[in-house]
């Protein structure tokens, strides 16, 4: 069941509606029926691999259980190592096994992610920083709370635990907030990523057919569609808790604000840069070897050059790893890893001379427009490296990325070619003002909350404009409105036109198909 | 090894890991006081640290240390 749906939507009212009818005590024992609910119908089952599949998920738990079980009881360091790498054996080999080998229908939803916040709880019960579970079926909730189990955030169990068993009351502020968040996500989803999709499958699919601009507008689409789901999905999934009362850390920060590689990504999927820090990152540069490398290279290249190396060849294993993660072949590895280790490692090398420059240049490091030029830079980064993100292979990046550099054409900007591209020009206004109303929002809401501001407007006013955002995205949302594969939590809302066969809202005005 | 001896030690190894012959740390010395102390940097300095007392931190310790004055409880802790 996608969360953009319809029936999901019913799911989620009526869910609401009995966990604050039932006694408090019930509330943790029905969220965990609801996310078994959710998971049985998720694509994965129904299409895929059957029901058994949430075997996997409970069978990941019961290791984790027992793991931290067994370290939080014996007192002999052997046996507590001994357990964590049985239980972090099993897991991230059963992540790999699934999800990299190719074996799709096997895969069950949300494994990347549950599998990350099953080990987060387990080394923090490993380093005595949290505290461990005993009942099986908490934990089970912990693991596979819904609304995480789609695509994260990657929750601390430590920052769950005196959310998600304990009771809340209804508080209107924080049910009304929670939907005004994932109406803000639906916009960010239906109205823009599916818009963007459009023209970024079409280069994508076709990159042999475009040359120069065409190719990064593609390119721009498509860091705008990825970022756009993304952060729009999150927006709908911290909504969701955020009724349930039960608050999820922050996965987005703004991170095409971000002036540097470094910044952008403690800006975008902060909880995968934090899990991937305290649990990969600081455990890796304490082990021996990464110790004791300094002190071996030290004599050789001199104390800076020596934690330099050492630091930029952990930062490789990370890299890679986050890479990895993403998908298991190179076009990831490369894209969201290992481009941006050489993003962070050049510009690091390279920093005594662009501070040279600067210095010959006389630009004012604070002034508006050099942090203009670094966001830009910084984005235009990060796009190229999602060009390796969403083509196929390695091969055909490259190729496109050559075609990019093959012709100068920016009069296509201008002579209508970028409607060709499956949007009409309604549709591109649509895109383009949306993008400006989402970024304007998030600049904005570096200083402190949107909602925070529309409570402190008049009643009317408020209404106003949440009504308005509720009416331009049911209108707006998606754009391939007669096909099949369309999520749009609207199509229900619409009935077949007898003669054109086309879906549609029941009103003319919303509906331009025809 | 008293208190303030700890502190003296201590003192050398924030210079030498930070290369500034001026600090000096006290017990509500945190990382938002010596502007090179960021994540990365607290790896090092807690190897350094390690290092110079013979002693060895947990992750746990690692990670949740909040000032100088709690990781000279631990160090005196360790070595005592």
């Amino acid at each position: 069941m996608s969360i953009t749906s319809f029936y999901f939507l019913c799911f989620f009212a009526a869910a609401l509606l009995i966990y604050y009818v039932i006694p408090k005590k019930a509330q943790w024992g029905f969220l965990l029926l609801l996310s078994i609910a959710y998971f049985m119908t998720s694509a994965e089952v129904k299409d895929g691999g059957g029901w058994y599949l949430i075997c996997y998920p409970a069978v990941a738990v019961a290791a984790v259980y027992i793991a931290a079980r067994v370290i939080d009881r014996t007192k002999e360091q052997k046996r507590k190592r001994a357990a964590l790498i049985c239980a972090v054996i099993f897991c991230v080999g059963l992540l790999c096994t699934l999800k990299f080998l190719g074996l799709p229908l096997l895969v069950p939803m949300g494994i990347s992610f549950y599998t990350l916040t099953l080990m987060g709880y387990l080394f923090d019960v490993y380093y005595e920083i949290g505290r461990v579970q005993t009942n099986y079926f908490k934990l089970l909730l912990f693991g596979c709370y819904f609304p995480t189990m789609i695509s994260g955030p990657i929750v601390k169990y430590k920052e769950m635990e005196g959310q998600m068993f304990e009771g809340h009351d209804l508080d209107y502020r924080r049910v009304t907030w929670g939907m005004q968040r994932m109406l803000w996500g639906f916009f960010k989803k239906l109205v823009i990523a599916e818009r963007m999709a459009v023209i970024a499958n079409q280069i994508f699919n076709n990159y042999t057919d475009y040359d120069g601009f065409m190719i990064w507008i593609g390119a721009i689409a498509f860091t705008f569609q990825l970022y756009a789901d993304f952060a729009g999905c999150m927006d709908i999934v911290l909504g969701i808790s955020e009724c349930f009362g039960i608050i999820l850390p922050e996965n987005f920060d703004a991170p095409f604000l971000a002036r540097n590689i470094s910044e952008y990504w403690r800006r975008w999927h902060m909880t995968l840069g934090t899990w991937l820090r305290e649990y990969l990152f600081y455990p890796l540069l304490r082990t021996k070897f990464f110790m004791t490398l300094p002190k071996k290279l030290k004599e050789k290249v001199g104390k800076k050059k020596a934690k330099q190396i050492t630091t930029f060849s952990a930062m490789f294993i990370l890299w890679f790893t986050i890479g990895y993660w993403h998908g298991g072949t190179w076009n990831f590895i490369i894209g969201s890893g290992l481009l941006h280790w050489f993003y962070i490692v050049s510009g690091e090398l390279m920093e005594p001379v662009f501070v040279k420059w600067r210095a010959k240049l006389h630009i004012n490091v604070d002034s508006k427009g050099f942090i203009f030029f670094q966001r830009l830079r910084t984005f235009l980064l990060v796009t190229l490296g999602l060009i390796f993100f969403r083509s196929a292979t390695v091969p055909d990046a490259l190729r496109m990325i050559g075609r990019g550099f093959s012709a100068f054409n920016p009069q296509v900007l201008v002579n209508g070619a970028v409607f060709e591209l499956g949007l009409d020009w309604v549709e591109v206004v649509i895109a383009i003002v949306s993008i400006v109303i989402f970024e304007w929002v998030t600049v904005k809401q570096q200083k402190g909350w949107m909602r925070e501001r529309l409570e402190k407007m008049p009643v009317a006013l408020r209404w106003i404009i949440l009504y308005a955002l509720l009416f331009y995205v049911i209108c707006w949302a998606s754009t391939d409105r007669d096909t099949a594969h369309q999520s749009s939590f609207i199509r229900i809302l619409r009935f077949k036109n007898p003669v054109s066969g086309n879906w549609r809202l029941g009103n003319d005005v919303c509906d331009r198909q025809e | 090894m008293t208190r303030e001896e700890v502190f003296e030690k201590l003192n050398e190894v924030f210079q030498d890991v930070f290369d500034d012959e001026s600090i000096t740390v006290t017990d509500t010395t945190t990382s938002d006081d010596i502007e090179d102390w960021d994540s990365l940097e607290h790896i090092n300095l807690m190897a350094a640290v390690e290092f110079e007392f013979g002693i060895k931190f947990s992750m746990g310790q690692v990670v949740t240390m909040k000032n100088v004055g709690e990781m000279v409880d631990i160090i005196l802790e360790k070595i005592g």
